[in-house]
């Protein structure tokens, strides 16, 4: 261990006498290089595997032939497709072996501490300096993201990297690893046909499927990965937009489809050739959920059983059958709340006490089996007391063995799935000025609960797709 | 579709896995208790069709694992989690005498998993599956660089492992078969190596003179990768199959510049001219050309033509002068090469000089003499193209598919090894 005047050194005796160091660097580190570097000794092994894997699939990390009880900076790279760079840095102690393995152990600090094997990827975060207000989402999901793992001497914090990506000099070792949201063979069809817009996705064989109809929020447009990871576990799915797509006549801002547009999206599954026609769910995030309920509950078509995230039952805005709503998300703004810094919570636009009782959802007329997932600190959607008046009804109306709900605290509102970050705020809108929004959720917290209820989700819709009724 | 059962799902993880990565294939939903079979197909860059397949009969969950279970049947018996890659074949009715390699190693093998209704053994194609899934099978890691060489005359492929290194080379040298064969060296990069694959065997030609290279040119190819700025000067191993041995044992001990840090020899042989060039050891051994032997379906043995090995001094690499540590893996059911009494011969060699502490024999029975990467099929014979006379023979490579099989899953994993103690590892050896 080379003590020199180029660093800082705040050393913490801790309880047990053990003697902890970290190192601050003011300087380039080119010192440390030429001491990693001397001889011929090779760089350390940085080993991922498997190394190109599904967004859903563990990956385990970990590295060799590094002088043992050594600190250690485990770093993860990600450039985003709108080119942002993301980051996650992890600080570990090699064992006496000169290793370090993700699966076994903890992290001491960084973007995440303890033993979290894929901390790396839920714990990517823009690099100090990115624009504001960033969210991690994959619009192509025929290419992976490609993740650059790297090792850096000593522990570093984002500061110290300043976003630099894998520079000559700074990097111990380095290994990249592809992160799939569609198996190979799942097939992406683009639907344009009775007026529905959307995104199929089938997985490879003669099929019948069963299917999910996969209904996301106000955020608006076509989000494809949750269905392009359904169909890569043997359902076929159809991403629907039915809000902000160029596609969809009429103003962008409005919702102008009504029932009959969803009514026409569930019977494009059914009548597939490669989808059974009575083994289909419906999953909704945010307002996905009023619409999942409603099409439950009020159309005639049946689904098998609903999915819901963090979804009110009822909609502000009263929503027709033909024709969707006549008012737009941003006309009505009363129940939008701001914090001290400007960013606004539509939290109690979704609230029961806020939402008419005839725009509620008939829920009591629902036959089928819901699933209800809350995150507890759910700033956009008053996400438990909607799970509370769901349940309600449900029980009035002698059906409570219909409703499971999984409640998870430190969760927000963007329950996605697994091993993607969380965005507690992020960019609403630009016009007509700059808004942030807040989802909520505290990463790790966030992180498990996306890792729990993906499994969860996957198993309800196992049970109730492949099983009898 | 009215009222249809949804069909069974058939799971293979990882999905995309490098081609010596185990994979799991799960077939669930089935009815218990039902006969079904397994398949897998490859569609190979030469448009040929391989298969294999195993039969299986669900559990009372309608569940099969194939990692897990055993099959009764088809082209694997027994519980074998990979067999439906290595014991693979061309389907009926393909030309013969196929081998199947990978040329282009940016895109992966894909492997099209199907579950069919019974215990079946032909007519995959005329038959409806019952569920497929679908299997990628990569020699390239995300992040391992191609660099074509062509400089100092040299032809060649250079594969990097992501990162600036530096890294232990490797001098990747294929046999007698010729051409530039790039997947193992990819697969190496992918573990931590600067892996060249150089095509030595390709003779230049200048007006109407034919030549082989000569030994300047693998001193070449090594002052190539000491001098890369990525790789440790002083931790370049050589790895040859077949005739890539005899040049890579020659060059160890009696050229001034090759000085690897560890060798490793698949089916290969000492027997050679000692001092000569590429040109005389072929001249050498086609004074032996009458011991060409065929089998019983008129394919080639060759074997014989370094037999028997010659207690002469100047007819073999004097591997008593060998100052490096060496890994030879040998198939005792080789028909190509004298694997088996070379590295007897080179054994008692070296115990006879004193420096056996470096040898190591991984000796496999039932095994052939194309020992490749794991989950390769197994190869008998197959189509073969002499290099010097551009003529096509149909040799006789041997062994038999089950221990072959197991033989290549060892030897890769004595080779990974092997080249991580002396390449990477402290410890001066």
């Amino acid at each position: 261990m080379t003590w020199t005047p180029f660093y800082l050194l705040e050393c913490q005796l801790r309880a047990v006498g053990q003697l902890r160091v970290s190192l601050h660097r003011n300087m380039c580190n080119r010192q440390a290089q030429v001491r990693w570097r001397s001889g011929s000794r090779p760089a350390p092994l940085l080993t991922a595997r498997p190394t190109r894997a599904l967004i859903d699939e563990p990956i385990s990390i970990d590295a060799h032939h590094l002088p043992s009880h050594t600190p250690i900076t485990v770093r993860a790279n990600l450039t985003s497709e709108d080119g942002d760079l993301w980051e996650a840095l992890s600080h570990y102690h090699t064992d006496a072996k000169g290793a370090l393995n993700l699966m076994r152990d903890p992290s001491m600090g960084g973007s995440y501490v303890g033993c979290e094997p894929m901390g790396l990827f839920w714990a990517l975060q823009p690099v100090p300096g990115s624009r504001e207000g960033l969210r991690l989402r994959k619009r192509d999901v025929e290419t992976p993201y490609a993740v650059h793992l790297s090792l850096l001497e000593g522990f570093v914090s984002p500061e110290d990297t300043r976003g630099k990506g894998s520079e000559e000099g700074q990097e111990l070792a380095k290994t990249v690893v592809d992160r799939w949201y569609m198996a190979p063979g799942v097939r992406r069809i683009e639907v344009r046909q009775n007026g529905v817009v959307g995104s199929m996705f089938l997985p490879p064989g003669p099929g019948p499927f069963p299917a999910v109809l996969d209904l996301w929020g106000m955020g608006g447009g076509l989000v494809e990965y949750r269905s392009a990871l359904l169909a890569s576990h043997g359902m076929a799915s159809l991403a629907l937009a039915y809000f902000g797509h160029k596609d969809i006549p009429g103003p962008l801002n409005r919702i102008n489809v009504g029932d009959s547009y969803f009514q026409a999206a569930f019977q494009l599954l059914q009548k597939h050739p490669q989808v059974c026609e009575d083994r289909i769910a419906v999953m909704g995030l945010s307002f996905g959920v009023y619409l999942s309920l409603r099409i439950a509950s009020q159309l005639s078509v049946k689904p098998r059983c609903v999915v819901g995230i963090n979804g009110p039952l009822g909609s502000f805005n009263t929503f027709s059958t033909e024709d969707g709503q006549k008012e737009s998300f941003e006309e009505n703004q009363r129940h939008w709340s701001y914090d001290e810094q400007g960013y606004v919570s539509f939290r109690e636009v979704s609230s029961p006490s806020n939402i008419p009782s005839e725009n509620y959802a008939k829920v009591e007329d629902m036959c089928c089996p819901l699933l209800y997932i809350v995150g507890e600190d759910d700033m956009s959607a008053a996400s438990l007391e909607n799970a509370d008046e769901i349940e309600k009804r449900l029980h009035t109306a002698g059906k409570s063995h219909l409703f499971t709900r999984l409640s998870y605290p430190g969760a927000g509102h963007l329950i996605e799935p697994p091993y993607a970050p969380n965005a507690r705020v992020s960019l609403w809108t630009t016009r007509p000025r700059q808004l942030m929004t807040l989802w909520g959720g505290h990463l790790a917290a966030h992180a498990a609960a996306q890792k729990d209820s993906w499994q969860r989700i996957l198993g309800f819709l196992e049970c109730h797709l492949r099983g009898e009724k | 579709m009215s009222g249809k059962e949804p069909c069974p799902l058939v799971v293979v993880r990882p999905s995309r896995g490098i081609v010596d990565e185990k994979f799991v294939v799960l077939v669930q939903n089935l009815p218990p208790g039902l006969a079904v079979t397994v398949h897998a197909l490859i569609h190979s860059e030469d448009d040929d069709f391989w298969e294999a397949f195993g039969h299986y009969i669900s559990d009372d969950r309608g569940c099969v694992n194939v990692a897990k279970d055993g099959s009764i049947g088809g082209s694997y018996d027994g519980v074998k989690p990979m067999g439906l890659l290595w014991s693979m074949k061309p389907i009926p009715g393909s030309r013969p005498g196929l081998r199947l390699r990978k040329k282009d190693v940016h895109t992966p093998l894909v492997v099209n998993i199907s579950v069919y209704q019974g215990h079946m053994n032909e007519r995959f194609k005329d038959t409806p599956a019952l569920a497929c899934a679908v299997a990628e099978r990569w020699y390239k890691g995300p992040g391992v660089q191609r660099v074509g060489i062509t400089t100092n005359g040299l032809k060649g492929t250079l594969f990097l492992p992501p990162g600036a290194g530096p890294f232990p080379g490797l001098l990747d040298l294929w046999g007698g078969g010729g051409g530039l064969v790039e997947y193992r060296s990819a697969l190496l990069a992918s573990h931590g190596y600067v892996s060249l694959a150089l095509d030595y065997m390709t003779p230049k030609t200048s007006g109407n003179n034919t030549q082989h290279v000569g030994n300047d040119y693998f001193e070449a190819a090594f002052r190539l990768l000491q001098e890369h700025p990525q790789v440790c000067a002083d931790r370049i191993a050589l790895l040859g199959l077949s005739f890539g041995t005899s040049v890579a044992l020659g060059m160890a001990v009696y050229s001034p510049v090759i000085k690897p840090k560890c060798l490793v020899s698949v089916s290969g042989s000492h027997v050679m001219p000692v001092n000569g060039s590429l040109s005389d050891v072929f001249a050498e051994i086609k004074k032996n050309a009458h011991n060409t032997r065929h089998d019983e379906e008129n394919r080639i043995i060759w074997r014989d033509l370094l037999l028997p090995i010659p207690d002469d001094p100047s007819k073999k690499v004097d591997v008593g002068q060998i100052q490096c540590p060496v890994l030879l893996l040998v198939g005792e059911d080789d028909q190509n090469w004298p694997a088996s009494e070379s590295a007897e011969d080179m054994r008692q060699m070296m115990e006879k000089a004193g420096n056996s502490h470096l040898l190591t024999i991984a000796s496999y029975p039932g095994t052939g003499h194309l020992i490749e990467p794991p989950y390769s099929p197994h190869i008998r014979a197959s189509n073969f193209m002499v290099a010097q006379s551009r003529t096509k023979v149909i040799v006789l490579w041997g062994g038999q598919t089950v221990p072959h099989s197991k033989a290549q899953e060892d030897a890769w994993q004595k080779t990974l090894v092997f080249l991580e103690d002396h390449l990477y590892g402290i410890k001066h050896r």
